[in-house]
Formats: C-alpha cells, structure tokens, sequence
C-alpha cells in the first residue's frame, strides 16, 4: 500500500510544470532591488554624473572602490560643477555588493544594476575601470570630455527640492 | 610721480597735510582719485596707495567698502535716486522706473551717449523732498518726469555747449 | 621666567584654576577640557569676535552693597549674576571669580543659530569641497548646527567659485565665512597686508590687488587657517579626500630654519599607483616653525618623483653615460678610489643629512684622505656657532621687549622666510630689530633700525659698531636678550668668516652667551648647513680643492656648476669624478665618471641640523625612484667593498653610530630624536577643529634635539681676531656683482615644481639709477653682466636698490651660473 502511495505522488509530479528553470536559455525575472554590478550614470545631455567626491569609497565596507579625482574646465567637461572622476575601478573580487556606495552618493551617480554574471580568469579582470562601468552616452547627449558654455555648470549636484 | 601726484600735486600736499599719517588720508585721496579719472579706477587706486604707502589690495577694499565711491565708470552725470520706503510712498519707485526707461539704462547702467548713469540708493536724508535724486552729489527735489525731462535736456544743452565752445 | 599667577573661574559649575590674562577661549581648552566653538578666533591671533560662535553665559558672584561679601543662596552656593546677553568667549581675558556658562539652552539656541545664519548662503557643496573631512563648519554644524536647512538652493547667495588670487590660491566666495583669518594672518602675523575685504554684507568677499596677487611667501598657510573650504591651493586642489591621506613627518629639505613638515601621501594612478606626495602641511614645533612654513616648502616638493630623476647608476664608456648595475657601478668606484692612493676629495652639498655626511666621510677618511669640503662655498663660522650659537632653549617666539635681534648682510625673507616671519613678529612685540645690508631688503619694513655700509664691508661695520651706528651700539648694550643674525650677501667666504668673528666677538663682550634666546645665527644654505659643520665638513676644504684639485673628487648631492662660473675650470682638472646625484646636473653630463643615483629626503629616514643647532628627523614616505639608494647606504656599501667593515641596515645604526662618535651628537639616538611633548596652542586631539580649525597636524614625530654650544655647557668662550678682508674694488669701466639670493628660484630640485614658476623672476639685475644713466640703460634693458669667467644676460631693474658702482645679481635665475661671492664684472647693455 505504501509503495502505492510513494509512486502516486511520484507520477502526479511527473505531469506537473518543473519548478526550475533551464538557465542561461530562461533568466527568472529579477527583484527590482536586486544589487548586481555596478553602473556609472550619465545626465541626458551626456555629462557624468560622477563629480568624483569618493564617498562610495569611504562608505565601502570592502575597500574595493577607488576614486581620483580632477578639476573640469569649460573647455574639457565631464560632469557638472568643478571636479569630476578621473579614476574609477571597483574591484568586483572585493565588492560585496552591499549598495553603501549606492547610499553614500550625492549625486545618484553610482547604481547597482542587474548584471550578476561575472567570471574572471584573471585577478586584474576583475578590476572593473571607469571606461566599462559608464553608461553608454544617451541619445541626444554627447561624449565626454564636453566644450560647454562658461558659467552654465557651476553646480555639481543637483538642485535640492524645497526642503520646507 | 604718478598721474595723481602730477596733476594734484598741491592738494594731496594740504590733504596729506591734515592727517596725523599718510594712511589716515586714503579717503580724501581716493575723492580726488575719483575726480580725475571719473571712477575708482584701477590707476587711480594704484595712484592712491602710492602716495599713501599702502598695498592698493587695502585701497581697493575701502574703496568697496563706501558707496560714495564708483568702482564701475559712469556717465558724466551720476544720478542717484532714493528709492527707500518714504520716497516710495511718494512715487519714488515708480519714478525711477520711468527714469531709467526714458534714459534706456538698466539699474546701475549708463545711457548710450555716456551721459548719464541711474543707480538708486539708501537714504539722501530728504524724504520730505521726495521723489529726489542726487547728482554729481548736488540733490534735486519734488520732481516728477516733466522736471526731469526738462533738467535732462538742460544738462546736455550744458556739456554740448561745452564741447562745442572746445 | 616667574611663576604665573593664577585665577579661579567656573566653568558650568565646576571651579578651575588658570593663568590669569588668558584668553578664555585657551583657559578652558587647555584647563577645564571644554571646547568651545570658534570660527574666528585664532590662538596665534588678536581676538576679533566676528563669527560670534563662541558665545557663552557669563557672570560675577552678586555682592552685598554694604559689606561687599558674596552672597550666597539658601543652599549655601554663591549667587551670580548673570550678564543678561551672551558673550562671545574669545575677546575676553579669564579674571578672578568669573562664572561660565556653555550647556544652558540658551547658549545652545546662540550657536545653533549662529550656525544657521553662516550656513543660509553657504554651498553645501562638501562632496567636492577639499576642506571636507576636516572643516570645522562640517564638524561644528555637526555638533551644535540644526539638522535641516531651511533655505532654499536657488534663493542662496551665489557669488564665484573659481577666484584666483595669485597664482598659488583659489578662493571659492561661497564657502567663505568671513572670519577674516586670513587677512589677519597676513596682517598680523606675516605683515604682507595683500589681502582685504571688498564690498559688505552679503556681497562681502576677499580680494588682493598686489602686484603680483596675493605677494607673499606664506599664502600656503592662509588655507591651513581657513576654518572652511574658500581658500584651496592649486596644487592640492581636488587632489585627495583629508581621510584617505597617511601623513609621514618630514623636515623642510630647502633652508637652515629646518621647519618641521607632514608629508601627506596617498597612491595614484600619475605616479604607478605607488604612494606620492599629496600635499606638505606644517608640523607644529613652537620650537622651529610653530604652525607655518613658508610656501617653497610647501610647493616645491614635485622633485622627489620627477621624471628627470636619475633612476639607476650610470657609468661612462667612451664619453657616453650608460646604465648599469649598482655592483658593477660600486666595484668601478671603488677600484678608482684605491687606485687614488688616498689623493681623494669629497664636496658634500648641504642638503645632505648626518648620516650621510658621516657615513660618507668613513669612506674618505678610511682612505687615508681628511678633505672634506662643504658645499656652497658662502657661508662659514661653524665652529663659532658651535661656541656661541643662540642658546640651548631658544625660541624666537618668545622674544619680546627689551630684546635686540640684529641682522646683518642678510636678505632673510629670501634666505630663510620662517626666521624673518618670526622675528618680525618679534618686533612687533617690542624686541628691537637692527638690520643692516648693503641695499635695501624686505626685512627693512620690519627693523626699528636700518643701516647701510658699502658693499662689501658687513664685518668692517659690525666690528666697529660704536663708530659706525653708535644707535646699534647703544640698543645692543641694553639689550635683555641679544640674537646677531649674519648672511653672506656681499661676502666672500673671508668675509662671512670675519662678519661671524666679529658677531661672535660682540655677544661675547655683552655677554650674550650661553643663555637661551642669546647668541649666533647664520642663514646657512641647505638644510643641513651647519651639521656639515659637525661632521667635520668645511667651505674652507672646497677652496683649497679648487687650488689644488685632487685626483679623485666624489661630488654629493652638491650642483656646483650651477653655482659659479669659475668652478668648471678646476673640476677639469681632477682626473676622475664620482657623482651622488639625484637629478641630472652639469656635473652628471660632462664630468662624471660614475653618477650614483641617491633617494630624496622624502624616501628614506635621516636628520638634518638646523640653523639653531636642532637636530631633527625625518622619515620615509615615499617609495624609492627606480634603483636609487640613500647617500649614506650607497656610502656604506662602498666602504663594504673597500674593506671598511658591513654596511649598516638602517639610517638608525648610522645615527647610533654618530651618536658614540661625535660628542655634540652624544645621546641622540632616533628615539630620543623621536620625543614629543604637549605644545600650546594644542592643535592635537579629536576634536582639535573646534578650537583650532585648521589642518595643521599635530607632532607625532618629535621635536628635535639641540646640541649645546660650547657656552651652553660653561666653557669659557673667547673673542677671537677678526681678520677683515679685502673687499673686492672696482676699476673704470668695473661693477661691484653683488650675489643675492631668491627663494623662487631656477635651481635643478626647485625648477621641478612647475606650480611655481609664475612666482619665478625673469632673470634681472639691480643697477643704481645713476649708473644707469651712465651706461644708458633704462628698466627693462636686457644687459650683459660679465664675472668670474662666466657671462648672463639678464633684464635690468633701475628701481632697486642697488649702491652705487654695483650691481645685485640674484643667484639661479639664470640657466648659466653667476658668481656665488662678491666680485667685480663687467656689465654692457645689449
């Protein structure tokens, strides 16, 4: 009677939708709050919104960003206000993926995307530069370094709404 | 010697003259300055520290400091008009309005012929005269458009007599 | 000095004894361990009370009007009366029986609020600001500021960001708070008042309107001071965030003040990802430098991971310098020095450390040679300084009415710009300040006395000083404490020797020996002038090398080419020259057989002495540029070969080494080198910003040890003769060249740190106005200038003050070398 039992509930599963999925063909679909790898934002215009301020770095728990920062001119511009990132690596070996750097930045330059496959065959691939990290230019927008108008982007973050 | 010291040779000696230091004298200097250059002008603060021995960085700062002095150059009449809450109640405010839009200046700018130039300021401690302006640092009371107009013409009939006689 | 008296004050109840007439500010910081908050108030200057951040309750015990005894309450404790508005605690001076209040609510309210108001037009901008991390406003809003503002971005003030004054500071209007700090340091504390405000209120913002801006030698310390992030330095400006650098503590490598440093280092991609020199910041020393430096110092500090840097050792094959291995290098150099038969000189430059100088001298000495010649060949007395030198416990701070500081034949803002910052505060205190130069000098603005003699003729003057300035004479007789400052502008080597005997012999006469704040200083070139002097170097023996040349020279760290045009004509003549060189040199491109690449003071341990004898350590901060090794270890290693015995492991065992060798050096091992002591004002601490709000860092890395003079330790000292020497005339047709020295200059080390050269002179010459006339020459004329073998052109200055018959060449302005000492030239306009 039990042997009965064992192989109903064997077969009433062999007629059920399996509950895996067949990866890397079909991807589950992601929590919107999910923290992947990273990604450097750009404004519509083009400009990053990376003013290099290195808050990501000294709110990592990892150690595992690294910011140099340098001063923009009107003439060579990549982000708005004076200073920009001239260095940007995350060494995604140490990153934990915690999202601090998420929280720490000011200008909402610096987001966790969905991208989790990662593999490197060597300890220097894993240091990801700023080159790959940025977003790709937006339509309409134009690569950085920029020749801006004078006194247009004096700001580096952006306005506040009324705190009131 | 600089252009000051050339030119005012006599008076930077008696203003000079009425101070316990050459310091002491920078504001007397700095009217004088004024005079002849039209405005505090870079020169005329390099001129000044000279003859008082200062850095002209020290100049520069007192001159910022009082409003009496230009640090922009301005038209050969400078006309101030007091703008504050009694002269406003009594039109003040909307004749500096016209004023400006009848010379065609911006506040603080200069009209094209470099004759006059509008600013509105604190105080001339003459509210009862009100609306009034002062120029060149002499004050002309109870006026209205219609006054002005006909001071303004009178004003460049003056200089074009002038020009015209040299 | 007699005992302080003291005062009670209560501190929120409690009861505090402290010195009376401190400032209350100081008194309960340093006394009752309350911090009160500051902005403007600054514990090196007047009190202003403009930020109004200090407020405080204060009060004085209620007295009966009848009796005059304090009244007390029911509880037995004193009534006080309370002044019914806050006081701001800066401007006011601690008295008997004063009562403080810093908790109540009400004086909370006052700096929440004063914090409010400097915050409503403030940028808010510290992601990117460079004071972030270390700004007292930051830690201040943090501490006692509201959590919110309520002013809207757009409706804020907004004035530039971007405003250079001068070509070594960036002010940002918006962040400035308007203490005034900085106008008042330059007023107050440097006496360049190139600073001001401009406009008032809101618009209220710094300008300077020198020629050039901000002209001055201390504008560095202006955005230590800055309590926010408005004043910023070109070459810091948005180099690092404050928490990411390690400061190392280091010693100015350039003048005999010996200030003391932190070496700011953090890794960069520019340099390989390796440590690199971020920023130089001022080390408190009361001692020595307090909390400035001057800003060649500060800037001037790009060579030590330049480029140019020779990086590995290099031997000369058929004319051509290629690289090799440091054994192949050292078995070359050691096979010429024992071919040498001991006919061996050696020049060291004065930037050399002790280890260096004594380690090298093994070498030499271990080879039967004793000719140690110090370079430059300018300065000398050291064995005066040694006798007579300022006192053990001397400290130019200290000095004040009564004292006499006298200098002579030195341009000492140009030579030595912490000497001439302190002693001008000096005489703002009343000590009396004598200077006496053949032309005019900055220093005159500062001096109660100014004196002229003829070019040439400092020590003629100083040893007659009743006949020549009977003032002097008499200030110098009265005077409490007695400092005789020499240079050598004007001077050839005699006469530096007879200007110091003359100097020494004055104190001695009064008396002013052998006590602190009392005594003999020389603006030696180098850091390490005078320690050259007790390792047993002297100019004396770079003469008489010149004389007689040896076969063998070794040259350390000494550019000698670029220091006179005569020197090439000798170096001909030695056989075979051994070169320690850091940079590339004229020496390294014709003479040198082998050049041996030395590490730079930032990457290796070592001491320098300064020119008050201290003798101060400094350590590694950066890493080694290629295969460069440090003087005394390349030193040791050739002894190695020679068969003097195993190289030393560490700077330390040199030093340890010295310190059993050479009696002035008894006992000064690193770690007694290495010992701190609490300082006021006290910069130290976690919540230093509250009351300090700079950056200057605290001392981690000791103060230095002094060796005492000869008339420290009781020896009785003797006047000496003083041997005048001729002074060098000129004939018709001839000039009188009269070296002088710039602190911005064109020499190898400092013409690597390009954020300086605006600040660099065009090469000139000063010519009396009526010589000019003669020669037809007007400002601005290029001229000839012909002496000592050698030829510049330079650009004439009319204005300067110049003597008549002579002509003031500034020395490394030009790419070609000028003479070092007083001589007569030629000089044709072209």
């Amino acid at each position: 009677m039990n042997v009965i039992r064992g192989f109903a509930t064997t077969f009433k599963h062999l007629l059920e939708e399996p509950t895996t999925l067949n990866y890397p063909e079909q991807v589950r679909p992601f929590q919107e709050r999910f923290k992947g790898r990273h990604h450097l934002r750009r404004y519509d215009n083009g400009l990053e919104k990376c003013i290099g301020c290195a808050l990501c770095a000294a709110a990592c728990p990892a150690d595992a960003i690294w910011v140099e920062a340098a001063e923009n001119t009107d003439e060579e511009r990549y982000s708005p206000g004076e200073r920009y990132a001239k260095t940007y690596e995350i060494n995604m070996l140490r990153c934990i993926f915690c999202g601090y750097c998420e929280d720490a930045c000011p200008t909402q330059a610096i987001e966790l995307g969905h991208e989790h496959r990662m593999s490197f065959t060597d300890r220097r691939d894993a240091i990801y530069t700023k080159q790959m990290l940025i977003d790709p230019v937006p339509e309409g927008g134009r690569e950085t370094p920029q020749e801006v108008e004078p006194g247009v982007f004096t700001r580096p973050i952006p306005d506040m709404e009324n705190p009131l | 010697m600089n252009t000051l010291q050339e030119k005012y040779a006599d008076r930077i000696e008696t203003t000079l003259a009425k101070y316990p230091d050459k310091r002491s004298a920078v504001m007397a200097l700095l009217y004088i300055a004024q005079e002849e250059y039209g405005w505090v002008s870079p020169e005329g603060i390099q001129d000044v520290a000279e003859v008082c021995d200062m850095d002209p960085t020290q100049v520069k700062s007192i001159a910022g400091f009082y409003t009496m002095y230009s640090e922009r150059p301005k038209g050969r009449f400078w006309l101030q008009v007091c703008t504050d809450l009694p002269c406003a109640l009594k039109g003040a405010e909307k004749f500096h309005h016209d004023l400006k839009e009848y010379l065609g200046v911006d506040e603080g700018g200069t009209s094209e012929d470099g004759m006059f130039t509008v600013e509105h300021v604190m105080c001339l401690a003459a509210c009862d005269k009100a609306p009034l302006l002062q120029c060149n640092f002499h004050n002309y009371e109870h006026l209205d458009m219609e006054k002005m107009k006909v001071l303004l013409d009178q004003w460049r009939a003056e200089v074009n007599a002038q020009v015209n006689k040299s | 000095m007699a005992e302080q008296k003291l005062v009670t004050i209560t501190i929120d109840g409690k009861a505090y004894q402290v010195p009376a007439g401190e400032n209350l500010v100081d008194a309960a910081r340093n006394h009752a361990d309350n911090q009160i908050p500051v902005f403007c108030y600054h514990p090196k200057m007047a009190p202003v009370g403009m930020c109004r951040m200090c407020l405080v309750e204060m009060g004085t015990p209620e007295r009966d009007p009848n009796t005059r005894e304090i009244v007390h309450d029911e509880d037995g404790n004193v009534k006080v009366r309370w002044m019914p508005k806050l006081q701001t605690a800066c401007t006011q001076t601690v008295s008997d029986g004063m009562y403080i209040r810093t908790t109540t609510d009400q004086v909370a309210d006052a700096r929440n609020n004063v914090l409010e108001f400097l915050l409503t037009s403030h940028p808010l901008d510290c992601p990117v600001c460079d004071k972030g991390g270390e700004c007292a406003l930051q830690d201040l809003t943090m501490a006692h500021g509201p959590g919110k503002t309520r002013m809207v971005f757009s409706e804020k003030m907004h004035l530039d960001k971007i405003v250079p004054l001068g070509d070594l500071i960036v002010l940002d209007e918006e962040r400035c708070i308007q203490c005034a700090r900085c106008i008042r340091f330059q007023d107050e504390i440097v006496g360049d008042d190139v600073l001001a405000f401009h406009e008032r209120g809101r618009t209220l913002r710094i300008i300077t309107k020198s020629d050039p801006g901000f002209d001055t030698y201390f504008s560095g310390n202006t955005t230590d001071i800055c309590p926010v992030g408005a004043l910023t330095t070109v070459d810091f400006r948005f180099g690092a965030r404050p928490w990411e650098m390690t400061s190392v503590p280091s010693i100015d490598p350039w003048d005999a003040a010996g200030s003391n440093i932190s070496l700011d280092m953090r890794l960069d991609r520019d340099f390989g990802g390796r440590a690199m020199i971020k920023r130089v910041m001022p080390r408190q020393n009361e001692w020595v430098n307090e909390i400035w430096i001057s800003d060649k110092v500060r800037f001037g500090h790009h060579f030590t991971r330049a480029e140019e840097r020779i990086c590995a050792p290099l031997l000369r094959n058929n004319g051509n310098l290629n690289e090799v291995s440091w054994t192949e290098a050292l078995d070359t150099v050691a096979g010429v020095l024992k071919a040498a038969n001991g006919d061996i000189g050696l020049i060291v430059g004065s930037g050399a450390s002790n280890e260096d100088l004594w380690a090298l001298r093994q070498v030499v000495n271990g080879l039967g040679s004793e000719r140690l010649g110090a370079w430059p060949v300018t300065h000398t007395g050291g064995e005066l300084i040694a006798q007579v030198g300022v006192g053990k416990g001397t400290n130019l701070g200290k000095l004040g009415k009564g004292d006499v500081v006298l200098i002579v034949a030195s341009d000492i803002e140009e030579e030595v710009p912490i000497w001439r910052l302190r002693i001008k505060q000096a005489h703002d205190r009343g000590a009396a300040v004598i200077v006496a130069n053949a032309r005019k000098t900055r220093m005159d603005d500062f001096a109660s006395h100014t004196f002229r003699y003829e070019a040439g003729k400092a020590a003629h003057w100083l040893a007659d000083l009743k006949k020549s300035a009977p003032e002097a004479a008499e200030a110098v007789k009265s005077a409490a404490n007695l400092i005789i400052l020499t240079g050598a502008e004007g001077l050839t080597l005699e006469g530096h020797a007879a200007l110091m005997q003359a100097a020494a012999n004055l104190l001695i006469e009064t008396g002013h020996v052998g006590k602190p704040n009392n005594g003999l200083l020389s603006t030696f070139p180098g850091a390490n002038g005078v320690g050259q002097y007790y390792l047993g170097y002297t100019p004396e023996q770079s003469v008489a090398m010149a004389a007689k040349p040896p076969k063998v020279l070794l040259v350390a760290q000494a550019d000698m080419l670029a220091d006179d045009p005569s020197v090439a004509a000798w170096l001909d003549k030695v056989e075979t020259i051994i070169s320690f060189s850091m940079l590339p040199d004229g020496i390294t491109a014709k003479f040198a057989k082998v050049v041996l690449p030395i590490q730079s003071f930032a990457e290796r341990d070592g001491t320098f002495t300064n020119g008050e004898r201290r003798v101060q350590r400094f350590y590694t901060a950066q890493g080694p540029m290629g295969w460069s090794l440090p003087l005394w270890q390349i030193a040791n290693r050739l002894g190695e070969k020679l068969g003097q015995g195993k190289a030393k492991l560490s700077a330390a065992a040199v030093m340890k080494e010295i310190a059993a060798s050479v009696p002035a050096f008894e006992g000064m091992d690193y770690r007694a080198l290495s010992k701190v002591e609490k300082q006021y004002p006290d910069v130290g601490g976690a919540s230093d910003s509250y009351y300090y709000s700079g950056t200057a860092c605290k001392n981690t890395g000791g103060l230095g040890v002094v060796i005492p003079t000869a008339a420290d330790k009781g020896e009785t000292v003797k006047a000496g003769e003083v041997k005048l020497p001729a002074v060098p005339k000129a004939g018709k047709g001839e000039f009188v060249i009269i070296p002088s020295t710039r602190l911005y200059n064109r020499e190898a080390q400092f013409k690597l740190s390009t954020v300086v050269h605006p600040r660099v002179m065009v090469p000139f010459a000063e010519i009396n106005s009526a010589d000019a006339a003669k020669l037809g020459i007007t400002s601005g004329d290029v001229v000839q200038i012909s002496a000592n073998g050698g030829s510049v052109r330079v650009r004439a200055n009319v204005n300067g003050g110049a003597p008549e018959g002579s002509v003031v060449l500034p020395r490394h302005l030009t790419d070609e070398p000028v003479p070092m000492a007083i001589t007569v030239g030629q000089v044709s306009k072209v």
